[in-house]
């Protein structure tokens, strides 16, 4: 077996099941989490408050935008680059549509390129901010770093393998992936799917009170 | 025996004939680039293919851009200098700045901040500067990592990992230095608006440079930047500039209809950047290791005052003073 059947198999197949059971444990364990009863009657819909905090919290708002702009602005370049190189790159739409059978037309290789540099310097910012401001230096934790650190190394194999010059590249490329997708699930990075819940609680319940921050 | 007399004698007549055909074959020069003998044709004329080594374009009936030329000749002459010089010059530079640097490191060792630290903080460097900083350093290196194992890859990994996984490296390599590379330019525009306040010569620089700026002893008194972070500031903006454009050349062949452009496009880029890390080695040294406590302007954006007093004074004084007015204000 050959590095590059071992990490497209034995090593895929345990790195998907760990990350869709981990993913699936943390999402149930989240809905199932009790909330405490609240008598109070609601001046509006908790619901609608929810929904509202979803997404107003989007978009940079309130009187804080100077100082969130560079976080927003940076966080949407990095996770839109990040998305549509995950998404419509053409390797990757050629291993989906290998596993699921599903496909769609893939972006140009200019298109990639452009997804990638501006993904790329997204990363990059952000984790330089996690280094440079002060305040967010002292809430940062070895997890942000390592989550971080994982999810730059799994791009930068990638970039390394897009002239698709070796199997060996692809392999390394399989496996940097793989180490991403078995932290995922017990990492901040599980942000991916839990910030709709975190999002919709908070503003449920300030909903419920009638206002929305 | 007799059979095999036979044999010898029939394989020396036929050896014989040979040789006889070579020699009248080496007898039949050509004439004026005529080929004698009509046996590739009527003519085979060897000025035109003088003209195709030469590089010069020739008549075509298919379309397609540097189609008429079959050899481009200045290719070799850009192998050459690529392989020769500049990759040797270019080692020696590298090699020699980091035998000065350990000698100096060896000689001078670190250099304190001579009051201790005061504990009274200055702030020096805001975010969007440590931030734009960081980012150009970060591509600085991912940059200068891979463009290097593309220079000089081929004279040491090839022996280490072999052919074949040196081109793989050196492939993946390729791959990190093309993308990276417009970030790069992008984040110096960046980097040059937020550095470029204080960044202009001044009279200051005259003593400064007199006195060597204090690396040999003495004291050289700056403002906020001082003659040396000058220098490097317009150093790295134009070697930085220069790499970007002629790295956008090379990673857009096709905005060029010139293929020699190209060529004098890789090897300036490769020069630029042979002097960019050899100075980038100094900046990092002194701002790393160096001198105590001028890496936190960077890191934290504050600086000790006493670090502020001993390295740039005259910008101390104008901190003090700002402060004098303000409190005095109140």
């Amino acid at each position: 077996m050959t590095f590059l059947e071992l990490t497209e198999g034995p090593f895929w197949y345990v790195a998907l099941v760990v990350f869709t059971v981990g993913v699936a444990w943390n999402i149930i364990a989240i809905l199932a989490m009790r909330v405490r009863d609240d008598s109070a009657l609601p001046r509006k819909s908790p619901v609608g408050g929810g929904i509202r905090a979803i997404f107003l919290h989007m978009v940079p708002h309130g009187g804080f935008f100077s100082r969130t702009a560079y976080h927003v602005i940076v966080g949407y370049l990095f996770h839109f680059g990040l998305f549509a190189l995950l998404l419509f790159g053409s390797f990757h739409v050629a291993f989906i549509e290998k596993w699921t059978g599903l496909s769609w037309t893939p972006m140009p290789r200019w298109g990639m390129v452009i997804a990638a540099e501006i993904a790329f310097g997204g990363l990059i910012l952000m984790w330089i901010r996690r280094w440079t401001d002060p305040i967010t230096r002292q809430i940062s934790d070895r997890d942000d770093h390592i989550g971080t650190g994982l999810t730059m190394l799994a791009m930068l194999t990638g970039c390394f393998a897009m002239a698709a010059a070796s199997d060996g590249l692809r392999a390394v490329h399989m496996l940097s992936v793989e180490l991403l997708m078995l932290y995922f699930p017990f990492s901040r990075l599980m942000h991916a799917f839990t910030f709709i819940f975190s999002r919709y609680f908070m503003g449920a319940a300030y909903g419920k009170r009638g206002y929305v921050p | 025996m007799i059979l095999r007399s036979i044999l010898l004698v029939v394989a020396l007549a036929f050896g014989a004939t040979a040789l006889s055909g070579l020699t009248l074959a080496a007898a039949d020069d050509p004439v004026a680039g005529q080929v004698p003998g009509q046996s590739l044709g009527s003519s085979s004329d060897a000025d035109l293919w003088r003209a195709v080594r030469a590089g010069q374009p020739q008549t075509i009936n298919i379309p397609g851009r540097e189609a008429a030329v079959l050899i481009q000749s200045e290719g070799e002459n850009w192998r050459n200098i690529r392989n020769g010089p500049i990759s040797m010059i270019g080692g020696w530079l590298l090699t020699g700045v980091i035998v000065l640097i350990c000698l100096y490191f060896a000689i001078r060792g670190r250099i304190r901040i001579e009051g201790g630290r005061s504990g009274i903080l200055i702030p020096r460097f805001t975010q969007m500067q440590r931030v734009g900083h960081w980012f150009v350093a970060a591509l600085f290196i991912l940059l200068g990592l891979t463009g290097l194992l593309l220079l000089y890859g081929r004279y040491g990994l090839p022996y280490l990992i072999g052919k074949d996984g040196f081109a793989v490296l050196a492939s993946a390599a390729l791959q990190a230095h093309n993308l990276f590379g417009p970030l790069f330019l992008a984040s110096l525009v960046v980097l040059f608006f937020t550095f470029l306040k204080g960044n202009i010569f001044s009279k200051e620089d005259i003593w400064w440079m007199a006195k060597l700026g204090g690396f040999f002893g003495g004291h050289a008194s700056s403002k906020f930047y001082n003659f040396g972070e000058k220098n490097w500031f317009w150093m790295s903006m134009s070697l930085g500039f220069l790499l970007s454009f002629s790295g956008i050349l090379l990673d857009f062949p096709g905005l060029l209809e010139d293929r020699y452009i190209q060529q004098l496009a890789h090897i300036s880029h490769a020069i630029a950047a042979i002097i960019f890390i050899s100075v980038g080695l100094g900046h990092i040294y002194l701002g790393v290791f160096g001198v105590e406590g001028a890496v936190e302007g960077m890191t934290t954006g504050s600086v000790d005052a006493n670090w502020a007093k001993e390295h740039h004074d005259l910008w101390y004084e104008e901190v003090m003073a700002e402060k004098a007015a303000k409190s005095g204000g109140k």
